[in-house]
């Protein structure tokens, strides 16, 4: 490894370097990513799109530290996945990586509160600090007084705001977040995107998503496009904003 | 480390959502604590009346008596006068005095009972009749006549089987031949004043139960006696005095002069039938717990698949694989404890309820049954102990924690991206 790419590595919010993910199966295997190398800085706001197939969500998976890859490395936060046992890879995704799934994924039998406050309690943050935190987000994105609810008795779009305030509750360096939109009806997805544009803006979190969501693509400073598990294009749209 | 709150927490949230596979889980273990302890009861009162009845037949919960008559049953292997004194003196021995509900000497010989009609092999033994009565069921067991009286001497309390051999019947002469205290083979005139009926042959042959001051001038071993029989307030407290009463008679014993034997020792046939006995039920258990384990295994492995997206978004979260398996683990013992301590109650109440007074299985029976010089009661009553209650719930743990490694492994095991997958 050069001294630059040393640098890159340690400074990337993500960083990718040549990686593979072949599936065996039969009859032949499948590439679903083959040989991506792209870096991601902090606090940026990214999507990545492409046609079901192109290898999206894979790439999401590999750098949330979900699946391994077949060749090449992966640098988050500075600190290679590659070499991570699962459970440094279960800490890295608790203290560095927050994620939103398109089918939600809250826990059912938690309230909205609790599901939203989940990775700090793991973290082992004091109840007092916990409360302040997630009290704050439930503020602005507009969940006040549905904290005792149960995921069953709130509607998609209050359900994916819970799971976006879970994913940045602990101020994680980065938040994946697959397919966020596809559930939500328009007026929602505007509401959960400025939602979690003023995140990125105010806390500096990094957004990587992956989606087929003109509205999101739209909203994205940075649109990498994929197809067939390779980047075909990478196009920076406008300048990060200024903190 | 995960908090230990959080975990229970949603443990015990899992459990109320999956609320009828989480029913038919605990409804297993239910029944199994119900059974374990009802059985549990019925077995240790099985024992204890087994235990009751050969002690008091037999040579008591504890009995003193000098270092080889246990296995030669000969009168020269009496206690002196010297042992029987220091015996009766270790009595008042902390942890002794307060467990002995009666103490009785025995002066025991093999010989011959013989009439007109024939002559029988016999066991005869000296007793204090007063003491005796108080001691052993012997006494209760009379068909004809009565029992040793406190001025009695020439008299003997016979078996039927003995009476029949020998065609006696109540105030028949007898005359009873043994080797005495000095080589010597002297023979006692006595007469039948009580035959009794145990049910157990070789006792109803042979037992002849004479005054012990009787015996002990036929014998000329004037008080000294072959076994100083004890009687506690309940066989559990038996190790207990035993250790007590070896450390009270060390001396003694070190000089061989004494040996202190337990029933399981005085009495290894009664001993081999209550761990026979055990094995029997311990088996019953294990497969009737093997059983419910399969069942909990499979509700828990099935719980395991269809929460597969849970497990994980869980790890997605944070948790590490180990962490996922043991919320499976949590989520079993917590769901098997509470059912287990459930069915330990139920079994207890259920026991209590039905069985207070004793269980009669006389109608599976048509006449006395006994072994090992035990005459086997057909009312069982339930014995229950603390200890049980105790064993009965780490039993379950057990099975309760075994029953959910398999699972656990399972949600380890989970690829967290094929369970993250989207399903339209």
């Amino acid at each position: 490894m050069t001294a630059t790419t040393t640098s890159v590595t340690d400074s990337a919010a993500v960083h990718t370097d040549a990686v593979w993910k072949i599936f065996e199966q039969e009859p032949a295997d499948v590439a679903a990513v083959q040989g991506i190398t792209i870096t991601i800085e902090p606090s940026e706001f990214v999507a990545m799109a492409g046609p079901s197939g192109s290898g999206k969500t894979t790439l999401l998976n590999l750098i949330g530290g979900l699946t391994r890859p077949s060749r090449g490395h992966i640098w988050v936060a500075g600190r290679d996945l590659a070499n991570m046992s699962n459970r440094a890879l279960a800490r890295m995704r608790l203290e560095r990586i927050g994620f939103v799934f398109q089918a939600y994924n809250l826990l059912p039998v938690l309230t909205a509160l609790e599901n939203a406050e989940f990775p700090l309690l793991l973290l082992g943050v004091e109840e007092d600090e916990r409360r302040h935190r997630v009290d704050e987000l439930f503020d602005r994105t507009g969940l006040s007084g549905l904290e005792d609810r149960r995921p069953g008795k709130l509607s998609g779009g209050q359900q994916q705001r819970v799971a976006v305030i879970r994913a940045v509750a602990s101020q994680p360096a980065l938040v994946l977040a697959d397919e966020p939109t596809a559930n939500l009806d328009s007026q929602t997805s505007d509401g959960l995107l400025d939602m979690m544009e003023e995140l990125n803006r105010e806390l500096g979190t990094t957004f990587l998503f992956a989606t087929h969501d003109p509205r999101v693509m739209e909203r994205a400073r940075r649109l990498i496009r994929l197809v067939d598990g390779a980047v075909a294009s990478d196009e920076r749209r406008r300048p990060e904003p200024q903190r | 480390m995960l908090r230990p709150v959080l975990m229970a927490r949603l443990a015990l949230r899992n459990l109320r959502r999956q609320a009828r596979r989480s029913a038919l889980t605990a409804a297993a273990m239910v029944v199994g604590g119900a059974l374990l302890m009802f059985s549990v009861s019925l077995g240790d009162g099985t024992h204890e009346d087994w235990i009751e009845s050969g002690v008091r037949m037999g040579s008591g919960h504890i009995a003193i008596q000098a270092p080889r008559y246990q296995a030669s049953r000969k009168i020269e292997d009496r206690l002196s006068s010297a042992a029987r004194d220091a015996a009766l003196g270790a009595l008042d021995a902390a942890g002794v005095r307060q467990r002995v509900v009666q103490t009785v000497p025995r002066l025991a010989v093999g010989g011959l009972a013989s009439s007109p009609n024939g002559a029988r092999p016999a066991q005869v033994v000296g007793v204090d009749p007063t003491k005796e009565a108080d001691f052993s069921i012997l006494d209760d067991k009379v068909v004809e006549g009565r029992y040793l009286q406190p001025s009695d001497r020439l008299a003997a309390y016979i078996g039927a089987e003995l009476a029949r051999g020998l065609q006696l019947e109540l105030g028949s002469r007898l005359v009873l031949t043994a080797q005495d205290a000095e080589g010597d083979i002297a023979g006692q005139l006595v007469r039948v004043v009580g035959i009794y009926r145990t049910g157990i042959p070789e006792v109803d042959q042979a037992i002849v139960h004479i005054p012990l001051r009787t015996a002990g001038s036929w014998l000329q071993t004037n008080d000294e006696v072959t076994t100083i029989a004890l009687l506690l307030d309940r066989s559990r407290a038996v190790p207990g005095v035993l250790r007590a009463l070896r450390h009270a008679l060390s001396d003694e014993i070190t000089a061989s002069n004494t040996t202190v034997l337990g029933w399981r020792e005085a009495m290894p046939e009664l001993d081999a039938a209550v761990k026979v006995d055990d094995l029997g039920n311990y088996l019953f258990q294990g497969i009737m717990f093997g059983i419910i384990a399969l069942a909990i295994v499979n509700t828990v492995l099935m719980s395991v698949l269809h929460r597969h997206r849970e497990f994980g978004l869980l790890q997605a979260l944070g948790f590490t694989p180990k962490q996922t398996g043991g919320l499976v683990v949590i989520e079993s013992v917590v769901l098997t404890t509470l059912s287990g301590l459930t069915g330990i109650a139920l079994g207890t109440f259920l026991t209590w309820l039905f069985f207070r007074n004793g269980l009669d299985i006389s109608f599976t029976w048509n006449e006395d049954w006994s072994f090992s010089g035990v005459v086997l009661d057909p009312i069982i009553v339930p014995l229950f102990r603390s200890a049980r209650i105790v064993q009965g719930l780490v039993f379950i743990l057990i099975v309760g924690t075994l029953a959910s490694l398999y699972p656990a492994y399972r949600a380890t095991r989970i690829d967290v991206a094929e369970a993250m997958k989207f399903e339209r």
